[in-house]
């Protein structure tokens, strides 16, 4: 149709103003697709950092202790006996089972004395549910049966701490009494995760117990799975079991205990919806001032359309056609930019040094560095957003210029 | 042949041609019935034309000429369904033009009418070729090769082989309103207006150009209607309108 080849010969025309309007939706989509690279790459990192230092993918505890498990009671544990946890290891898609006794403590160096979460653990098994153990940075886990404790970087330097220094756990038992544990540090953990390296110490299972007085019992157990789809049916067959035993034990998602992320991720899907906006609307005002020059600039062209015979909405066909080709070309470039700015992010990273390098101040468990991931179906999204935000912006003016009265057009000074 | 034959023979030959006259009559290609265009100009009322009463039969070649304000580029704009009357009955092919909607007035432009302009106002990112591509393409649906045909032709026509390929900024006045009139002409039109096609032209390309309308005048009857303040135009004209303040003031046929 004529009408499509003068749109996009049109092209050619006011190149430089074109080439801005190009330059312009480009440089919109690039900061879409970059941002939303940064953002993905933000949750998979603080989900992955949750599932694979916190919570494992699925936690299990009374329902009692889950309700109010940040302050770290010692009523409504669990009491598990050996083949219970081999009946959940044993279910389809389950790879580890690890149980946990979270507890309050004081930790103190000798001289000074800090708030901190105990977390008594089986080093076997908690090995098998996270992966902990390949971010020790000096000395090693401690072994089964050996009396040390495991602590975060950060928590060494603030309290002055080195590998085989004696630090004491002041902590109270479940029936409110004080005890201490002695322990000497085994080694030192840089997690990727912060929340692990600011304030947990590690113990061991029977130490704890021992100290805290609650025989064999646990906070909860930290189920990993294989696919993170089965979550939701494997919750189902762990709740079955318990339900056929009687006992008052749920499972959980990881997700419930990442409130905090889940909120932010929310938070992040209403922010790439005003991102969208305002894509949207730099394409649109761009789109919309270069159609209207081009029509003030063409008014007597447009009055020969229409003497020709031109109907109104061959004429808007034509603005339409411009504006898509620049919706295509700016989105060739923004995605040309977004490719370069993505594969930076992904492969390079960004440095939080300038934030201390910490997010979990901003509840987000990530360390050092923020990686991007590809999301080609952003780019593809965005591309075709591009063309389909061009059209629509071009179509009132494009009106506009078509209704211009025949007369006054032809003679148009 | 005795005289009673000879009578009879007159009379029917006579029966004939006036009943031709009629039918010539009754295919008048243009008509305008007390044709009055009133323009707003705030609380002024400006009259440009003040009743005009036109017939233009098919192939004619008609001037229009008058002073600056006259209500020449009006009357053209009349004609060519640009715009409509205040008052009075325009009948183009004898359909009642005011009656048209904006559709239909663009189709009747589309199919019937060509314009020349004084400024040319040719599309500057299309060649010559594709200008007058254009114009057909909005009615003709033949194949590549056929539209291919005819636009070269044409250009051919008006003196314009070898330079298809050029832009409008690559021609001199001249070509580019041969392009104009090849444009307007490819399609076959019944009616040309054209607004002072030779005012921006030198007097060579504006012999040039009138001699190229006398030629598709005669070869292909098509009629002509131009506005105009130079004599050497007005001289190949077979019909000359004066207009003056809105009215026809004189309206000559030569031979």
């Amino acid at each position: 149709m004529f009408s499509i080849k003068l749109g996009l010969k049109n092209l050619t025309r006011q190149k430089r103003r074109n080439f801005i309007t190009i330059l312009v939706i480009a440089f919109a989509f690039f900061i879409f697709l970059f941002l939303d690279s940064l953002m993905e790459g933000m949750t998979e990192m603080s989900f992955n950092n949750i599932k694979n230092y916190d919570t494992g993918s699925i936690q299990v505890a009374h329902p009692e202790y889950w309700e109010d498990k940040d302050n770290l009671p010692l009523e409504n544990l669990i009491y598990l006996n050996w083949d219970m946890e081999e009946s959940i290891k044993n279910m389809d898609g389950v790879t580890g089972v690890s149980p946990e006794l979270r507890f309050k403590a004081n930790l103190n160096n000798g001289i000074d004395e800090i708030e901190v979460i105990g977390l008594g653990i089986s080093i076997e098994q908690y090995n098998q549910v996270f992966a902990t153990k390949n971010h020790v940075v000096e000395g090693s886990m401690f072994a089964p049966g050996e009396s040390k404790a495991v602590i975060g970087v950060s928590l060494a330097e603030l309290m002055d701490l080195k590998v085989n220094d004696y630090i004491t756990l002041l902590l109270r038992t479940k029936e409110d009494t004080f005890n201490t544990i002695d322990l000497e540090i085994a080694g030192l953990l840089y997690a990727p995760n912060p929340m692990i390296n600011n304030g947990i110490v590690f113990v061991p299972l029977e130490i704890a117990r021992q100290a805290l007085n609650v025989e064999n019992g646990i906070s909860m157990m930290a189920v990993k799975i294989k696919k993170e789809k089965e979550i939701n049916p494997t919750i189902d067959n762990i709740n079955q079991i318990f339900q056929e035993k009687n006992m008052n034990i749920n499972a959980y998602s990881w997700k419930e205990s990442a409130k905090t992320v889940m909120a932010i991720r929310a938070a992040e899907d209403a922010e790439t919806v005003v991102m969208l906006i305002i894509i949207l609307s730099i394409g649109m005002i761009g789109i919309i001032n270069n159609v209207i020059l081009s029509a003030l600039e063409r008014t007597r062209e447009i009055g020969m359309m229409k003497a020709l015979g031109m109907r109104e909405w061959e004429i808007v066909l034509v603005f339409m056609v411009e504006a898509a080709g620049l919706g295509i070309f700016g989105g060739l470039a923004g995605c040309l930019l977004g490719f370069a700015g993505v594969w930076w992010i992904t492969e390079i990273g960004y440095d939080l040094s300038y934030i201390g390098g910490d997010m979990s101040e901003w509840g987000v468990p990530i360390l050092d560095k923020v990686y991007g991931v590809w999301n080609f179906s952003s780019f593809v999204f965005i591309f075709f957003f591009g063309i389909v935000v061009a059209l629509f912006s071009s179509i009132a003016p494009a009106y506009w210029a078509a209704h211009k009265e025949p007369v006054k057009a032809i003679y148009h000074r | 042949m005795c005289s009673l034959d000879k009578y009879l023979k007159y009379k029917k030959e006579s029966l004939m041609h006036l009943n031709l006259i009629k039918e010539e009559k009754q295919m008048a290609l243009l008509e305008l019935k007390k044709v009055k265009k009133i323009y707003q100009q705030g609380k002024i009322e400006v009259p440009a034309l003040r009743g005009i009463d036109l017939t233009v039969e098919p192939g004619e070649f008609t001037t229009i000429f008058g002073p600056s304000g006259s209500g020449k580029t009006t009357l053209l704009n009349m004609i060519g369904c640009l715009d409509t009357p205040t008052e009075g009955e325009i009948r183009l092919n004898d359909k009642k033009v005011s009656d048209l909607s904006r559709k239909e007035l663009a189709m009747t432009r589309r199919y019937n009418i060509g314009f020349v302009f004084q400024s040319y106002n040719l599309i500057p990112v299309l060649t010559a070729y594709e200008n007058v591509e254009f114009a057909i393409r909005l009615i003709d649906h033949s194949s590549e090769l056929q539209i291919k045909e005819k636009v070269l032709k044409m250009l051919a026509e008006v003196g314009l082989k070898g330079l298809e390929s050029r832009r409008p900024n690559e021609l001199s006045g001249g070509e580019k309103q041969r392009v104009a009139i090849a444009r307007a002409l490819v399609k076959e039109p019944k009616l040309i207006l054209a607004d002072e096609p030779t005012a921006n032209l030198d007097s060579e390309n504006a012999a040039g150009v009138v001699d190229i309308m006398r030629k598709m005048n005669k070869e292909l009857n098509t009629t002509f209607i131009f506005s105009t303040h130079d004599p050497m135009v007005m001289k190949y004209a077979n019909r000359y309108i004066n207009l003056k303040d809105g009215m026809i003031t004189a309206d000559e046929r030569r031979g």
